[in-house]
């Protein structure tokens, strides 16, 4: 009976197995880890990226090209190949307990996706006219004042669809810290499946937490989306 | 001058856990051999996956922007679902219960021990993800063809396919060749999650050669450097072919390159 089903998985997933012993609440678990990754991973990536962005905007050029050999090595390469390094290096040769991995996972996030903040962020800075710069010091403006009611509200409007867009990929892509060894929402999943064989129920209490998590982020972002675009 | 630098070499590979004696591996014709099946592997999976997916993205893109609410409601859903879980869910998945999930429709056909490889259950999680993110740079090129096109095509007696087939479709999938170019690049990044179920392509062709030399670090400077020469390359050539798109399609592509292209 389908129904059954659709009726028994979220109790599996929690732990109510008839006849298996699962360690309660791994989906719970494996989703608050998930969590904590986005939302350390995001912070780095943002504050990384600023720092990249200002980088790659300097009037030094070797400051320049360290900025665009940055961007450029992390978005060309699988992020996988980058977690694996880090767990390999830094997180190997100090001692790879739990928190080590857990470090070394945020880490991987805050670099790979800060390349991408980084693109988003110079896209707006260099967005704005310099006649509106020129023209709101003409009008008396002080250069803090230029900065607050001119810059920063454009540069913020034009760039947080796209950071969001970025941080929609980045609770995506927590996923692969499961692979390092970060017990998130996917590892959950595929410990549960594999004391129960139970992979639909198991992955479709993940489905369903990767959607609660995604998709209002992404309605959000779509909604602002559009609002931007009347704007323009 | 010798002594020098094995009395400097040996603190520093002490140091960071580098074997510096390995390095040597890397040009031996057989270690260059097996890093080559991978690669092989990696783009062939990779080719696989974006010819099934553009197929199946095309379809979803007509059904999205179709005029039958029966038809672009679950294209809508298909695409946003998909979207919006991990990749490597769905080929973590797929490696599981591949086989049990398509033993019925393929045991009378290939026999008893029927199962389903490492490299199918890559290619079905991987084009799952793929389709509908190409379905949706399809319905950025369509949508960003003026009106016009239609309208004149309507008025030459065309029928609704007619006009797809003939005039919307080749100016539509023309302008997106760079936006499918730069999902190219992100299958072939993504491959390298296929390793996660026992595909032997770049990643495990490489975790094999670590667990022998115990250099996994240099393994994955090499790794590392193979992908890159491949996605730069081809990330420039997509950046070199950029056009210009009107407005609403651009925001469409803006959102497809952060959300989707970043995997």
């Amino acid at each position: 009976m389908p129904g059954a089903i659709i009726l028994e998985f979220p109790l599996n997933f929690l732990g109510f197995v008839p006849g298996g012993a699962i360690p309660l609440g791994a989906a719970a678990k494996g989703m608050v880890m998930t969590l904590q990754l986005s939302l350390l991973g995001f912070g780095g990536a943002l504050a990384l990226g600023t720092v990249i962005a200002l980088v790659r905007v300097s009037p030094l050029p070797p400051l320049r090209w360290i900025g665009t050999a940055y961007v450029e090595l992390f978005r060309n390469t699988p992020l996988l190949v980058q977690l694996f390094f880090l767990f390999f290096g830094p997180v190997r040769f100090s001692s790879d307990t739990f928190e080590n991995i857990f470090r070394a996972a945020a880490v991987g996030m805050a670099l790979y996706h800060g390349a991408y903040v980084a693109e988003v962020v110079r896209g707006g800075l260099i967005g704005i006219e310099k006649g509106q710069i020129e023209a709101a010091r003409s009008l008396g403006l002080s250069y803090v004042q230029t900065l607050r009611y001119i810059q920063l509200p454009q540069t913020f409007r034009a760039t947080v669809p796209p950071l969001g867009n970025i941080g929609i990929a980045l609770v995506k892509n927590t996923s692969l810290a499961s692979t390092i060894g970060v017990a998130e929402l996917l590892q959950g999943a595929e410990l549960v499946e594999s004391r129960t064989f139970r992979a639909e129920e198991a992955f479709g209490a993940a489905v369903i937490i990767y959607l609660i998590l995604t998709i209002p982020a992404s309605l959000g972002v779509n909604w602002l989306e559009r609002r931007l675009l009347i704007a323009r | 001058m010798t002594d020098l630098l094995e009395a400097l070499r040996a603190p520093i590979c002490g140091i960071v856990g580098v074997r510096c004696d390995t390095w040597y591996l890397f040009v031996d014709p057989n270690i260059v051999r097996f890093f080559g099946e991978g690669l092989l592997a990696t783009l062939e999976l990779a080719v696989v996956s974006v010819i099934l997916s553009f197929v199946v993205g095309l379809l979803f893109a007509l059904g999205r922007v179709s005029r039958r609410a029966w038809i672009r409601w679950p294209a809508i859903a298909y695409i946003e679902l998909i979207r919006a879980l991990p990749v490597l869910l769905l080929i973590v998945y797929f490696g599981i219960k591949g086989t049990a999930l398509f033993r019925p429709i393929l045991e009378p056909i290939l026999g008893e021990d029927f199962e389903l490889s490492g490299f199918w259950a890559g290619v079905l999680g991987l084009s799952l993800y793929t389709s509908a993110v190409l379905a949706e740079i399809i319905r950025a090129g369509i949508i960003s063809l003026p009106k016009g096109q239609t309208e004149a095509a309507a008025a030459l007696g065309l029928s609704y396919v007619q006009q797809m087939r003939h005039v919307i479709l080749p100016q539509a999938l023309r302008l997106m060749v760079p936006a499918m170019m730069g999902q190219l690049t992100t299958v072939i990044k993504d491959t390298s999650l296929v390793a996660t179920i026992g595909m032997f392509e770049l990643v495990r062709q490489g975790r094999v050669i670590y667990t022998q030399f115990f250099n996994p670090i240099e393994v994955f400077v090499v790794t590392g450097a193979i992908y890159f020469v491949i996605c730069f390359a081809l990330s420039q050539g997509s950046r070199r072919l950029e056009v210009q798109a009107p407005t609403e399609a651009k925001v469409l592509l803006e959102e497809i390159q952060l959300r989707d292209q970043v995997a």
